[in-house]
């Protein structure tokens, strides 16, 4: 196969992970939680070493 | 040597002498951070081990049967980002959707993996150091069952810890860090058990 038909195909790939991750990502979103888990708060004695301020229930915690 | 048992030494190799957290120093946020109770370091470790062999199954050959012949062997690190904040996402959907008892443990941990620089570390390092398919795999057991076993003998310790006399001033993380310390001194005296494995 000549080159330029490898660099489609790894193109096509880099695009297909990225599709796949925006995909998966969406439906992890949509996914409704289990019962008892919709609404999980912070646990003190679990997060209380934690500082990852990317954490989505950190956020949620400055907001309120 | 056969090839079983140079699979086998590899892992352990990978496990204890180049242990990735505290060797290599990958990882020391889940480290430090979810180590405060057993059962959620337990949780943390083995989702990392999954995310960890399955990035390491899809990495090696994206990166020598794609990206190298299509001359793109450059964008490696952009690839692998993907390949495991997909991984991530996906295990969490499965998590979610099926196991709500693991969910309820592990659910706010899980995007934490895709932050774990152990996960990029090991994928990456198998590339630059141009392992065969079988030493990456091996790699990548070694690597995520040590991150695992450090892990939970890090939380049991600090689970101890906390009941100990300790004082003031080195309550909480400096101890941890001290202890994390005197753990990286101990697992220096396993370099040099095995020499010489070839795959």
């Amino acid at each position: 196969m000549s080159k330029e038909i490898y660099l489609v195909i790894g193109i096509s790939v880099l695009v297909l992970l990225l599709i796949t991750f925006i995909v998966s990502f969406v439906l992890y979103v949509k996914t409704p939680a289990p019962k008892g888990c919709e609404d999980m708060k912070i646990s003190e004695e679990k997060c209380a070493s934690c500082s990852h301020s990317e954490c989505s229930f950190y956020k949620k915690e400055g907001q309120e | 040597m056969s090839i079983f048992v140079s699979f086998i030494l590899a892992i352990i190799s990978s496990m204890l002498i180049d242990n990735v957290v505290l060797s290599r120093f990958y990882g020391i946020c889940p480290f430090l951070g979810v180590s405060k109770k057993v059962k959620s370091s337990l949780g943390m470790g083995i989702a990392v081990v999954f995310v960890i062999i399955l990035a390491t199954l899809i990495c090696w050959p994206l990166y020598n049967f794609i990206l190298v012949p299509a001359g793109i062997a450059f964008m490696d690190t952009v690839a692998y980002i993907l390949v495991i904040a997909s991984l991530v996402q996906l295990v969490g959907l499965f998590i979610k959707k099926f196991s709500p008892t693991l969910y309820k443990n592990l659910g706010i941990y899980l995007p934490l993996i895709t932050t774990n620089c152990a996960v990029l570390g090991v994928a990456q390092g198998n590339t630059d150091q141009g392992f065969t398919f079988l030493q990456s795999l091996a790699n990548g057991i070694g690597t995520s069952v040590g991150f695992l076993a450090i892990i939970v003998v890090f939380s049991c310790i600090r689970v101890r810890l906390e009941s100990a006399n300790t004082p003031k001033a080195f309550k909480g993380l400096p101890i941890a860090l001290i202890t994390a310390a005197i753990m990286a001194l101990a697992f220096i005296g396993l370099q040099g058990l095995f020499s010489g494995i070839q795959l």
